[in-house]
């Protein structure tokens, strides 16, 4: 066995993604912070994955340490654990709620024993009585076993709550970035604020260049391509972000037809989803701040999202990952070969 | 699906084929038809200046105003837009490590044909990888004029006609040129036509399109292509098994949705590398192993894409009829 790579963070309390590019046959983690320490809740300080033969999603191998003492324990844990990705992952396993507010924000529940972590993204389907965001992306917060909040879906004028609704968690990114958005709001303002049913950090940026398609059932259609005679038909220009969810574009809509999701009850005729997608940047100087926008080379490029195969750490107190300061190295190991090989 | 096996392939995880007879001919290896590149720009990038390949596009000027009045007062001067399109060069490989006695014992020359894989493999990255910016980087449209009651709904020819209107209408140009008519019983000419690629998994959906034109009715086959399906209203379909698809999501009923980029000229860009094209690579067992037991087959390729022309690439989402 060779160790092929090896590194160490400070956990955030968030999940982690470690890139391999060579693959692992065994994958391991040490919380160097919880193994200097005792807690009265004994914690995880070792957790260990083997690619042969697989694990379940979320498993590991969970080395703890027993309540308030350094005396340790070994244990096969199935929630919390590690997640190896060899390619771009499929939407996870489905859990069923009872209900979606129609309020801003709307907040999903009713759900039983979510695994689901704050930023994660979900789709959404089966969404009775509001089945105008079937099939809709969105990021989640606020989340819990039985619910999470939808930031980026402002429902509160919609006819009706939903009485039912299929979560599936997707990867938090498609696989090339910048990529089109779904499209949940857009203000009738000087500069207009658009906002996004994912977030939009990592994605767009002040100074990015975007092409907006709003199907006739939303309204504000003159945002779309060549809707206005004689003008340049040039792609809009992001002028600032306001937060996770919400940004601001060059473009005065106060004279435009407001936008709205058409009502669920045209569905499945109503034309979905009004959408926006990168077209480029536009470089500027500000002599006065001195500084130039459309020149971000970190979130410009069109790129890979993410590298594969990947690990992902769950983070928790039983979990690889950790708590919020907690220092955490891992190590990925490679056999030459694998002896329970099963290639057929 | 099941995880690829990593690590040397020996005579444990490959035995070799005898004492059975092995037949002359090795049977076909399984291969999905390349459609993601069709139309793709092909631009260059240049070595020892960094990753990052830029783009740039003039935007065409503003048609209001302009009437001279005889006054003497000059037109405003209107300043040019320019939109810098970015794609980041990234590199893929994939190797196999061939043990001595694989190639001693095999019946057939592995380093040959595992050569041809890896050569394939090449081809088929590089198809993926442009199915990705695809489906990342574009908006669909939900397709609403079948009736199989999801949203979306099985492909119909009003969500073709409504593509080719948003097209038509952002100034985009075709990319294929009209086949005129024949003399020939049952065969229709094709306009000049926008470029579609689909899913094999909606090629029944497809035959049932109003208007559809099989390919076997083009008035002319010489120079098609296999990979192409048919024809309908201002587009030509192009089928592949690993075309873009998320199981599970539609509404109401969780069925698989299936992404269709539909485009014209210049929507979107496959950058190669200069000074690193795709590469086929050997390592002797002298280098890759202490006793000269291993030896090792590589491929490598560079590659950045990126979507051009947001106006001139749309699509649609659609389900399978039931």
């Amino acid at each position: 066995m060779t160790l092929l790579v090896q590194g160490s963070f400070k956990s955030t309390g968030v999940a982690v993604n470690i890139p391999i590019p060579a693959s692992a046959d065994y994958f391991v983690t040490f919380n160097q912070t919880q193994a200097a320490t005792t807690q009265a809740t004994g914690r995880g300080i070792k957790f260990e994955w083997f690619a042969n033969p697989s694990m379940a999603t979320n498993a590991a191998y969970e080395t703890f340490k027993t309540n308030s003492t350094n005396a340790l324990n070994y244990n096969l844990v199935t929630t919390g654990g590690f997640n190896y990705y060899a390619g771009y992952p499929q939407p996870e396993a489905p859990f069923t709620g009872t209900a979606i507010t129609a309020a801003s924000p709307a907040v999903a529940s009713g759900f039983t024993g979510l695994p689901y972590n704050n930023g994660d993204r979900v789709v959404l389907y089966n969404t009775t009585g509001m089945e105008i965001i079937g099939g809709m992306q969105f990021s989640v917060s606020s989340v819990s076993t039985t619910g999470f909040t939808l930031l980026g879906l402002p429902a509160a004028g919609f006819a009706s709550a939903a009485t039912n609704v299929i979560a599936r968690r997707i990867s938090p990114f498609n696989q090339v970035l910048p990529e089109f958005m779904y499209v949940t709001a857009i203000s009738q303002a000087a500069q207009a604020q658009v906002t996004t049913s994912t977030i939009n950090t990592n994605v767009i940026y002040v100074g990015q260049k975007l092409v907006f398609q709003i199907p006739t059932s939303f309204g504000m259609t003159q945002l779309n391509s060549n809707s206005q005679p004689g003008t340049q038909d040039i792609p809009y220009v992001v002028t600032s972000i306001i937060d996770a969810y919400n940004f601001t574009i060059n473009v005065n809509t106060t004279g435009f037809t407001p936008f709205a999701f058409p009502a669920s009850t045209l569905s499945p005729t109503a034309p979905l989803f009004a959408t926006v997608a990168p077209a480029g940047s536009s470089t500027q100087y500000d002599p006065i701040a001195q500084t130039f926008t459309g020149y971000n080379f970190n979130l410009q490029p069109f790129r890979s999202a993410q590298e594969f195969p990947l690990m992902n750490l769950q983070a928790g107190a039983q979990s690889p990952a950790g708590s919020n300061n907690d220092i955490i190295v891992w190590q990925a190991w490679k056999a030459p070969v694998s002896q329970y090989a099963s290639n057929a | 699906m099941s995880l690829s096996t990593t690590g040397i392939t020996n005579i444990n995880n490959m035995a070799p084929e005898l004492p059975l007879q092995f037949s002359e001919d090795l049977l076909s290896t399984p291969m999905f038809n390349l459609i993601h590149s069709f139309g793709a720009d092909l631009h260059y990038a240049e070595a020892h200046i960094g990753r990052t390949t830029r783009m740039s596009r003039y935007e065409r000027l503003s048609t209001n105003g302009g009437q001279l009045d005889g006054s003497g007062i000059d037109p405003s001067p209107e300043v040019v837009v320019r939109t810098d399109v970015d794609a980041d060069m990234e590199i893929f490989a994939k190797t196999v490590v061939i043990n001595e006695q694989v190639n001693l014992y095999e019946n057939d020359k592995v380093l040959t044909k595992f050569t041809a894989l890896l050569g394939q493999w090449l081809r088929e990255k590089e198809d993926l990888l442009m199915r990705d910016l695809l489906s990342s980087s574009v908006s669909y449209l939900n397709a609403v004029g079948g009736v199989n009651g999801q949203q979306p709904s099985e492909i119909s020819r009003n969500d073709i006609n409504n593509i080719e209107r948003i097209l038509l209408g952002n100034d985009a140009r075709t990319m294929l040129e009209v086949i005129e008519a024949d003399l020939k019983f049952a065969t229709s000419p094709t306009r000049d036509a926008f470029i579609a690629l689909a899913s094999t998994d909606i090629t029944p959906d497809l035959q049932n399109v109003q208007g559809v034109l099989l390919k076997n009715a083009y008035p002319h086959q010489e120079g098609l292509r296999p990979e192409e399906y048919c024809s309908v209203s201002r587009f030509r379909f192009f089928v592949s098994s690993k075309a873009a698809k998320i199981p599970g999501i539609s509404q109401p009923s969780g069925q698989t949705v299936y992404t269709i980029p539909m485009y014209g000229l210049e929507s979107f860009a496959k950058v190669d590398q200069n000074n690193y094209s795709a590469i086929l690579g050997y390592r002797p067992p002298f280098v890759v192993s202490s006793v000269e037991q291993n030896s090792q087959l590589y491929a490598k390729f560079a590659i950045a894409r990126a979507i051009t022309n947001q106006n001139w690439i749309s699509g649609l989402n659609v389900t399978q009829r039931l």
